[in-house]
């Protein structure tokens, strides 16, 4: 009976929604919003303040209306640069808007504050207007945003920076006090602010940067324990910016050299130091309008399509290249490897993934596969492939995640268990398939199709 | 996630760098025990001929070609 009463006091603790803590105040609110790319980053740093006498372990944070889809990373750190967890969580009365809860390192006593800076990147927030222009026209884009912080506590003080990255600014709502210098708008600041006020915010303004978003990213990596990484990726490009109107002319577009064009022409991918072997080609074939430049501590890579993206134009290509093995390769324990290596590899500054597919191609013979994510991802059943001289076939882990920035560019790890004799797997089965065919041989000048009798021949040479 | 600054990294049984030039040995003393075996196989008659010979031939000529052919794979950039 008491055991059953645990049970019950378990499931209704787990299923028990979260509440607002109405002793928290956010005392100070700084935030910055960056424009001047295709995403939206937010950053904020929150000063907040336990007035109550109770300690609180954990507080929320609350994402503004409509946003969620578009929300590509959040984090929070504290005021030593840790990490802190995040979980999204329902919260009583306010089922339809969309909470995380922090978890605190350190619980909050009352009375006390703590700094946190939060970083959230929204993707597709940037709306083009007029959604569609000419080849000469400049891109404007318009950004909904809040006046003030929305927050599930009550405000103190608040002042929000968005950057623009451009002077040209067509319109923005004013509430008071707000000044504009360059390409700053600073509003603010806002004083006692109640919990769960949004006033709209809309700025527009131009915005050239390159608006590319990978539709699609399908990530290869293939593991040879004779020495290398092969690393093949095959990406799906948009140009997903203002469309293009009327035609596109090639003499217009070679004779304006001015910089402040909304097509892309070129872009840089950073590839790591030890790459090598990089080939660049779609379906068409090798395209020869790439560089490789050599830098200190990377490789940079600058890659022109083979004709320059306006807005809705789509391109797409396969990027390849060899990387050492000793740089991602470590030998754990007796027949244990590890693999860490980059689970979403740069393409371009300040870019946005729709779509990511990772597989890891492990060597023959593999067991034991443990796979660590530095966050959650998808993982796909996983299937056998093969490649030359396999009679057995490979394991291939496949992993897919949507909705991916630069901040995911982070480390996967795989352990797996491998015989190092299997190394010999290849070269054996090669002089294994050459001998048969030398037996062949042998079998063949021994078979006599000759219509006479051996008798004559053996006269012969006598 | 793991440390991996301590850790030992995994190297290659043979230095990437050398392929070609085990490619060229080896292929060659393969190719060399192939023209024996063939050259051998033409030139001897039913009366002349030794199997063990025949067998032993073969089976260098296999194992040299064999690994030759691996690490010339490998030299050309098939990672097997």
């Amino acid at each position: 009976m008491f055991n059953l009463l645990i049970l019950c006091a378990l499931f209704i603790n787990a299923y028990s929604l979260e509440t607002v803590n109405k002793q928290i105040v956010n005392k100070n609110i700084e935030r910055s919003i960056d424009l001047s790319s295709q995403l939206v980053k937010i950053s904020a740093t929150l000063t907040v303040e336990n007035t109550g006498k109770e300690s609180a372990s954990n507080i929320l944070i609350l994402l503004e209306p409509k946003t969620k889809s578009n929300v590509s990373y959040i984090s929070v750190k504290n005021s030593l640069k840790e990490e802190l967890k995040l979980t999204e969580v329902e919260v009583q009365d306010h089922k339809s808007k969309q909470f995380y809860k922090v978890e605190l390192s350190q619980s909050l006593q009352g009375g006390r504050t703590i700094v946190l800076t939060l970083e959230i990147v929204l993707t597709k927030s940037l709306i083009p207007y007029p959604s569609s222009i000419s080849q000469k026209d400049r891109q404007l884009v318009r950004y909904f945003g809040s006046h003030y912080f929305y927050s599930p506590y009550n405000t103190l003080k608040q002042k929000t920076t968005v950057n623009l990255g451009s002077r040209n600014i067509e319109s923005y709502t004013k509430l008071k006090p707000v000044s504009q210098l360059e390409s700053t708008i600073v509003y603010g600041q806002y004083a006692n602010v109640q919990p769960f006020s949004i006033d709209p915010m809309v700025i527009h303004y131009e915005n050239n940067s390159p608006f590319l978003t990978v539709t699609s990213l399908k990530r290869l990596i293939e593991i040879s324990h004779w020495g290398s990484i092969a690393i093949e990726e095959n990406i799906d490009i948009l140009h997903s910016g203002a469309k293009l109107k009327g035609p596109f002319s090639r003499y217009d577009y070679q004779r304006d050299v001015g910089s402040s064009h909304h097509s892309v022409k070129s872009y840089k991918t950073v590839l790591p130091a030890a790459a090598h072997s990089i080939y660049y080609r779609d379906s068409n074939g090798n395209i020869s309008t790439s560089q490789v430049r050599v830098r200190k501590d990377w490789i940079e890579l600058e890659l022109r399509p083979r004709f320059p993206l306006f807005g809705g134009w789509r391109t797409s290509y396969t990027l390849g290249y060899s990387v050492p093995s000793y740089q991602y390769l470590f030998k754990t324990d007796k027949n244990q490897y590890l693999l860490h290596m980059r689970l979403l590899d740069h393409i371009f500054d300040d870019m946005q993934v729709d779509l990511l597919e990772t597989k890891i191609v492990l060597p023959v013979g593999v067991s034991n596969v443990q796979l660590t994510t530095p966050y959650e991802v998808e993982r796909l059943p996983d299937s056998l492939t093969y490649k030359y001289l396999d009679k057995k076939g490979r394991l291939v882990i496949s992993l897919r995640k949507t909705n991916l920035v630069e901040h995911h560019i982070q480390d996967f790890e795989v352990v797996y268990e491998w015989p190092s004799s299997l190394l010999f797997h290849e070269p054996i089965s090669l002089t294994f398939a050459l001998y048969v065919l030398f037996l062949v041989i042998i079998i063949y000048v021994r078979l006599d199709f000759s219509l006479h009798e051996a008798k004559s021949e053996h006269v012969k040479t006598q | 996630m793991i440390d991996t600054e301590n850790m030992v990294r995994y190297i290659s049984p043979v230095n990437p760098n050398v392929f070609p030039h085990l490619t060229f040995v080896l292929l060659g003393i393969g190719i060399f025990f192939t023209a024996w075996f063939f050259v051998y196989e033409v030139t001897s008659t039913k009366l002349t001929r030794d199997l063990k010979k025949e067998l032993l031939l073969s089976l260098v000529a296999s194992v040299f070609s064999g690994f030759g052919i691996m690490f010339l794979l490998l030299s050309v950039g098939i990672y097997v």
